[in-house]
């Protein structure tokens, strides 16, 4: 029993830490130290400089993630607490069939939608518009925030809300001044899944955004591979895929408890 | 509206405060901004590609919508390539779905013990979850690389031949495999220790006073309330994994020879490279049909085994 | 309609095809505290939603103060009320969950201040101003939710079971506080609770609620002395009221209190068990009118077979069928 825990813990860090680690020793090898060389000699930050001085830098790519990540986490934010709100005032019946209809959008495998978005986006002129992509990742994220803010916004006691009624507030006062403050642990849980989301979404931003200085993460390291199948600039490839992880490890380590609450709740309650 | 049928017929006079009728449609308007929104981005598509499947719309008749009466459907119901790809993405779902559960439960049922290091376990969890598929699925070709890759140098030091693993049919849906059950199964496990924890510890107590072995407890106690959990992860990840597309994508690009394509691979270069969005449209939703079957067969699933275990 | 107090006049209220409420009529004169007690899902709590405009009536009209306030928006409604679950604000400190109902109705900062100081001193929360409502016990809550209840100085006070979260003791503590702070002053109280004890300590008149209905509305002697109907005369006291099998429509209702041994005639009556309540006893008596509970005095030790009658007056004849008590 009690050393059953140890070897879980250990295996779970091999399992999850090993093929990162050899990403990251990659990172510092040079070319010929790949295809086989001795562990001595070889090391290098050479695939750092090529990455982060290849035109566009790197950091480009980052910084459109981010600012795409942002401005997808406002937007659905802004668009799922009225929802999750109005959502408590309705009828019950039909509050249930809405529910339903966000879980079943929930677990949608969402590249089937990625023909229609396109259309949409030649339309209105949103391909090659970074901050555009927030609109369809506001759509997909939009399921799920909502209920999770829903199932948050249900574990309020109703008599909290009834003395606020009393007091004169009205509809907009009660979410803004009480609702929200007490919602703000699931606030923040959703916010975080949503920039996930949306800071590692593929399919859509593949076909949304053409032009090299616009793309977003997944899509430049994509790039990077189907540009040379047959030899895939492994070394700085991995120096990339560390720059790409480093701010996912930093989310995760200070937001671990945020981010399982989130997801736990969102299994529980949807 | 509710209330405005109970007021009829009252003799009251119909002053300005109408607050219950008002608050109700002020909150239907609180919900319109984002009910539209999922309207355009979840509604619209599906109608627009059920037009869309009726038309021929490609290079061939010069990117114009033409109907061409289900020409697109019948072409469909006879595509080889559909089919196979079909039973290439079940035969993904399935092994993956499958092992992602029986690992993620193993692992959930030993983490469920009090102890330290919860955080670092989570962290541990949550990590390969985190990062993007399609950084990760560069990783893994590069980690199969024939003959640079880890593995390959470990099988040349052991003295044994190096293994295309990605450019052998029968290794490469393997290799996809193993990087779907890489970055889910500790998620999947850490949803089922939710569902772990929230069993009542007295249940537990109570049944070890009556005597019940562990296998015993796991079998009448802990399984059967874990159902509800299992159905919802097995749902999720059943879609999740018929809609592969960006590990395959980037990881073998559907080959070697199409053996590893998916149907949303397929439905995405019938747009995107052969540029035929009528057929395109046809195979996302002959895709969606399938995976309506598969969810309503999970959920079926899922309610037998509750019903069976509320007889017994 | 008269002003000042509280009038109900024929409230319904109904939810699809259930009647929550049926014609509840009752007054409330500025001053007197009137207990709603019944047992749980009776309508008590519904009434008092009712009346705070927590809940839309049918039918009937609400008048409060000369006003008519049956449509009125809660908020314009000018009651306080004290929830059961106290329902503070668990994110706004004592000071903060006192300020926000002023402050949402623009009472100016200076004023605000004035009234908040007054309350917390009234209530002895002075020391507590700075805490959340987590760090609270129970009755430090249910102080708080008072001085927010009192603090707009409303036009009536509603309380919905206060005590029910509270523990026994603190409950009789509290009791002849919560009369001082509340009753005779300008406002009527309404006070719902499903604990006979607590109505009679605290309320002024009582009305007894079974099924959306007022069963009886009286003082406390009233409804204990002359119940209108078996449901009132069962629900009050404790030990509860023996009902004897019926014979040819009617039913006889004894207090225990009121059954006496006596050595000829009455009732043949055998022990079957003794509750020892301190400065009484109880005792289980069968006879062949049924079961029999009796209080005595605790230093009596009965015989196994007795003969029991009961004081000449005290008795009460109910309707086997109707329930209705026969004058």
């Amino acid at each position: 029993m009690n050393l059953r825990r140890p070897i879980i813990v250990a295996g779970l860090l091999l399992w999850s830490l090993l093929p990162l680690i050899w990403q990251l020793q990659t990172s510092f090898r040079t070319p010929d130290a790949l295809v086989g060389g001795s562990l001595t000699s070889g090391w290098t930050l050479e695939n750092y400089r090529t990455v982060l001085q290849g035109s566009p830098s790197f950091w480009r790519y980052m910084v459109n993630s981010a600012l795409v990540g942002t401005a997808t986490t406002g937007l659905t934010l802004s668009l799922a607490v009225p929802a999750a709100y109005g959502l408590r005032q309705q009828a019950a019946t039909l509050k249930r069939g809405l529910l339903l209809l966000l879980v079943a959008a929930a677990v949608f495998p969402y590249v089937l939608l990625f023909l229609a978005l396109l259309e949409l986006a030649r339309q209105l002129g949103w391909g090659n518009q970074l901050l555009a992509l927030a609109i369809p990742y506001s759509g997909l994220s939009l399921p799920l925030a909502v209920l999770l803010l829903q199932a948050g916004i249900a574990d309020l006691p109703n008599e909290i809300e009834d003395a606020a009624r009393l007091e004169g507030l009205n509809l907009w006062q009660r979410l803004h001044r009480i609702v929200l403050p007490l919602l703000a642990p699931t606030l923040s849980s959703t916010a975080i899944l949503v920039f996930l989301f949306s800071w590692n979404e593929y399919p859509i931003a593949l076909t949304w955004i053409s032009r090299s200085e616009l793309l977003t993460l997944p899509t430049a390291m994509a790039r990077i591979a189907g540009s040379s199948i047959y030899a895939v600039p492994y070394g700085a490839f991995a120096a990339a895929t560390v720059l790409g992880s480093l701010p996912l490890l930093l989310l995760v380590l200070l937001f671990q408890r945020a981010i399982v609450s989130g997801l736990t709740q969102g299994a529980v309650k949807g | 509206m509710n209330f405005i049928s109970h007021f009829q017929g009252q003799p009251f006079a119909t002053n300005k405060v109408e607050s219950y009728s008002r608050g109700k449609s002020l909150s239907l308007l609180l919900l319109a901004p984002a009910l539209a929104l999922l309207a355009i981005v979840f509604v619209w598509p599906l109608l627009r590609y059920g037009w869309l499947s009726f038309h021929a719309d490609s290079v061939i008749t010069g990117l114009v919508a033409i109907p061409n009466g289900g020409a697109n459907w019948i072409r469909l119901l006879s595509d080889g390539r559909f089919w196979q790809d079909a039973l290439q993405t079940l035969r993904f779902a399935g092994v993956s779905v499958g092992l992602e559960l029986v690992l993620g439960l193993a692992l959930a049922l030993a983490l469920h013990q009090r102890g330290p290091g919860r955080g670092v376990l989570r962290v541990l969890c949550l990590l390969p979850w985190a990062l993007p598929t399609t950084v990760m699925a560069l990783g893994w070709r590069w980690i199969f690389n024939d003959p640079h890759g880890p593995i390959n140098a470990l099988l040349l030091q052991l003295g044994l031949p190096s293994q295309g693993f990605l450019s052998t049919p029968s290794t490469t849906w393997l290799v996809s495999v193993l990087a779907d059950v890489w970055k889910t199964t500790p998620f999947v496990a850490l949803l089922l220790l939710a569902g772990l924890q929230s069993i009542p510890t007295d249940l537990e107590e109570a049944m070890r006073l009556e005597g019940a072995s562990p296998w015993q407890r796991l079998r009448r106690l802990t399984l059967p309330l874990l159902i509800p959990y299992l159905g919802l992860c097995c749902l999720f990840r059943v879609a999740q994994a018929m809609g592969v597309f960006d590990l395959i994508q980037v990881l073998t690009d559907g080959g070697p020879a199409g053996s590893t394509e998916s149907l949303a691979l397929y439905a995405y270069l019938n747009a995107m490279r052969f540029l035929d969005f009528g057929y395109s449209a046809s195979v996302m939703l002959g895709m969606f049909l399938l995976l309506l079957v598969l969810s309503a067969l999970v959920l079926v699933v899922q309610r037998r085994f509750q019903q069976q275990q509320e007889l017994t | 309609m008269s002003s000042g107090g509280l009038q109900l006049e024929n409230i319904s209220r109904r939810l699809g095809a259930r009647s929550l409420l049926h014609e509840i009529s009752l007054e409330v004169p500025a001053g007197e505290c009137l207990a709603l007690l019944g047992p749980s899902g009776c309508g008590k709590t519904t009434t008092l939603r009712v009346v705070a405009g927590l809940d839309p009536v049918s039918s009937g009209r609400i008048w409060l103060q000369g006003r008519d306030i049956t449509r009125l928006d809660p908020g314009r409604r000018q009651v306080g009320m004290v929830f059961q679950s106290y329902a503070l604000y668990p994110h706004l400190s004592v000071e903060g969950n006192l300020e926000l109902g002023l402050e949402i109705r623009r009472v100016t900062a200076a004023e605000r201040h004035r009234r908040i100081s007054t309350i917390l001193e009234l209530l002895q929360l002075v020391e507590l101003r700075h805490r959340r409502p987590a760090q609270l016990s129970g009755g430090q809550r249910q102080r708080v939710a008072l001085a927010r209840a009192l603090l707009r100085q409303p036009d009536i006070v509603l309380l919905d079971e206060p005590m029910s979260n509270l523990d026994a003791q603190l409950r009789d503590n509290l009791r002849p506080e919560l009369r001082r702070l509340l009753c005779g002053g300008r406002h009527p109280v309404l006070y719902v609770t499903h604990d006979q004890q607590e109505a009679m300590g605290i309320a002024d008149r009582i009305a007894v609620m079974s099924n959306g209905f007022i069963q009886q509305l009286g003082t406390a002697r009233d409804l204990y002395d002359q119940p209108v109907n078996r449901f009132v005369a069962e629900f009050l006291g404790r030990p509860a009221i023996n009902l004897l099998l019926p014979q040819q429509g009617h039913q006889l209702g004894l207090r225990p209190e009121h059954i006496r041994s006596v050595n000829t005639g009455g009732l043949e009556a055998k022990l079957t068990g003794r509750e020892w309540l301190g400065n009484q006893q109880l005792l289980n008596l069968e006879t062949k009118r049924g079961q029999l509970k009796m209080l005595t005095s605790a230093d009596w030790t009965p015989p196994t077979e007795l003969r029991v009658s009961w004081d000449q007056g005290r008795e009460l004849w109910f309707e086997e069928q109707s329930g209705e008590r026969v004058k």
